[in-house]
């Protein structure tokens, strides 16, 4: 397996977060996380990739503790809900930043470029993009060092209709090339279209876990969505 | 219309509650306030001045009678010699001391600190009305004042303004600029690459030294003053500007957003720059003002410039700009691990 996650809790001082969970992700896998607002599905991504420290608990990418974050930088890249970009400076100048830190050659920023139609908007300043620009560039700096495991916090959150299809092919074109993706939602459309496995997470805690078939039959998704 | 300016300005107020803007509003009185209480009053509880005579000086009879019978006015203390009476006078242990004049057989050569100085005129002014009321004419005693400190009142600002810098890109840009890559979760995009946290801190660290040193060196430039004693100058920029540079990435690291890390910022600004600076122009505020790592830059900088003091003299001022600066720079990687408020 890909991801193993042992008893992992973050408890905030509202008594919110992640109770301790436990998790299994395979290779390849394409997961919708999903749950109300305040579940803790953003809490366990953001666990993933380093941005908070959990209170117990561990999370090994492909056997290495995440603790040792530098040798698991590599492996997963983040997506926040909110582009983190340098306002200020172009398209071009925050890849060619993240690209130096990566130590990855410039030649992947005009792979990047391309892919993802951003070449018109290299000289542009993040500031003046749309939302959904934004998380374009933000997809394609993530993608930089080209790591296995993909996390997107709510995607296609606040981004227009031709925008979110433009990400679902994205996210369907990356799980195709093999790579382990985790994304969270409230759109039963979208968990519908592109997930192969689903988690429900409610108050912290992982009440389900199941195919995209079983969750749609079951009582948690009518109760989720009533 | 005017339910609407209210709910606003209401809200507004909310706001300035949330991101502490408000107290500001309280703790700038309250600091004038404490400043006030420490500067030394007028009237019944004056500030003796302190007057240092040397032992071996065959001082007028009649001038030292009437020194020392002036308690109320002077408190003279004796020094062995010259030398020690101009290193106390340094030290601010005296604020003046008195040789007899080698020009006039019974006049007096007044030794202070700076000669435009509020407390070289207080001095001036009570040896003139001790006269006065002793032999009743008003030729003065003292027929020369001999400062310690050079240069003109331009020369003699100049550390004030050094400090003012220092501390205005410290406490003011660079916990904004921290708290900005926080507030922006930006840090955290950083912290996605193989960057090291310690590389982060350390250029962020550059940053504030790279910009204080090159608003003091526009500062000479611009104004045409000297560096001193070079190296000895250089070494205290140096370290000076890592101490606080250091301090105000900790304190960006305390603020969850830039809205607050301006208010703290301003909270740590002006009780490092203004008991520092005014430390000349009031005993108490000089007790007060050592406690601050302000003050040892200041001074230091102040000796460097004006009295020309080299690196031997100022080492223990050194080394702790460069203690508080090491110990800021942990404290802020303690919180940059433990993910502190992002």
């Amino acid at each position: 397996m890909q991801i193993k996650i042992q008893q992992l809790t973050k408890i905030y001082k509202e008594k919110r977060g992640l109770l301790p969970i436990d998790l299994e992700v395979e290779e390849g896998e394409l997961i919708a996380l999903i749950g109300h607002n305040g579940a803790g599905k953003s809490t366990l991504l953001k666990l993933l990739t380093g941005w908070l420290i959990p209170d117990r608990g561990q999370v090994f990418v492909d056997g290495i503790n995440l603790k040792n974050r530098l040798a698991v930088v590599r492996k997963i890249g983040f997506v926040p809900e909110t582009p983190n970009l340098f306002d200020f400076f172009t398209v071009g100048y925050n890849l060619r930043l993240f690209a130096r830190l990566f130590q990855v050659p410039f030649q992947r920023i005009e792979e990047i470029l391309k892919a993802f139609n951003l070449l018109p908007f290299r000289n542009n300043k993040i500031q003046v993009l749309s939302k959904g620009l934004k998380q374009r560039v933000s997809i394609g700096r993530s993608l930089l060092a080209d790591p296995p495991v993909l996390l997107f916090d709510e995607p296609t959150s606040g981004i227009d209709f031709d925008m979110t299809k433009e990400i679902y092919r994205l996210l369907t074109e990356f799980h195709r090339s093999g790579k382990t993706i985790i994304f969270t939602s409230h759109r039963p459309e979208e968990i519908k279209t592109l997930a192969t496995r689903i988690i429900v997470l409610h108050q912290g805690c992982l009440v389900f876990d199941g195919s995209p078939q079983t969750y749609f039959q079951s009582e948690i998704h009518e109760k989720l969505y009533q | 219309m005017i339910k609407n300016i209210i709910i606003l300005t209401l809200n507004d107020l909310a706001i300035s509650f949330k991101n502490k803007s408000i107290f500001l509003i309280l703790f700038i009185p309250f600091f004038v306030y404490v400043s006030l209480m420490l500067v030394d009053e007028a009237g019944v509880d004056i500030q003796k001045t302190r007057i240092g005579l040397i032992q071996s000086e065959p001082y007028a009879p009649v001038i030292l009678d009437a020194v020392q019978s002036a308690d109320t006015l002077f408190s003279v203390l004796w020094v062995p010699d010259e030398e020690e009476g101009k290193k106390q006078v340094k030290e601010k242990k005296i604020d003046g001391l008195l040789l007899r004049s080698e020009k006039e057989k019974t006049g007096l050569v007044l030794v202070v600190l700076k000669k435009e100085s509020v407390l070289s005129l207080s001095i001036v002014e009570g040896f003139s009305a001790l006269q006065k009321a002793v032999e009743g004419h008003n030729m003065n005693w003292i027929s020369d004042i001999q400062p310690l400190q050079e240069g003109g009142i331009q020369q003699q600002t100049l550390p004030t303004w050094i400090l003012m810098l220092a501390l205005l890109v410290s406490f003011i840009i660079m916990p904004a600029q921290i708290a900005e890559e926080k507030e922006k979760k930006i840090l955290l995009a950083l912290l996605q690459t193989p960057m090291r946290e310690i590389e982060w801190l350390t250029a962020k660290l550059f940053l504030g030294m790279i910009l204080i040193s090159i608003a003091v060196l526009f500062l000479h430039l611009m104004g045409g003053f000297d560096f001193g004693n070079a190296l000895t100058y250089f070494a205290f920029i140096g370290v000076g500007s890592f101490c606080f540079s250091s301090y105000g990435i900790f304190l960006g690291f305390l603020c969850r957003n830039q809205a607050s890390a301006r208010t703290l910022g301003v909270i740590f600004y002006l009780p490092h720059l203004l008991p520092s600076a005014l430390s000349d122009f009031s005993q108490k505020l000089s007790t007060v003002a050592p406690f601050l790592p302000s003050y040892p830059f200041f001074e230091s900088v102040k000796s460097i410039l004006l009295d020309h003091n080299g690196i031997a003299t100022l080492i223990p001022a050194w080394i702790y700009l460069f203690f508080v600066g090491v110990l800021t720079f942990f404290m802020a990687y303690r919180l940059m691990k433990k993910r502190w408020l992002m």
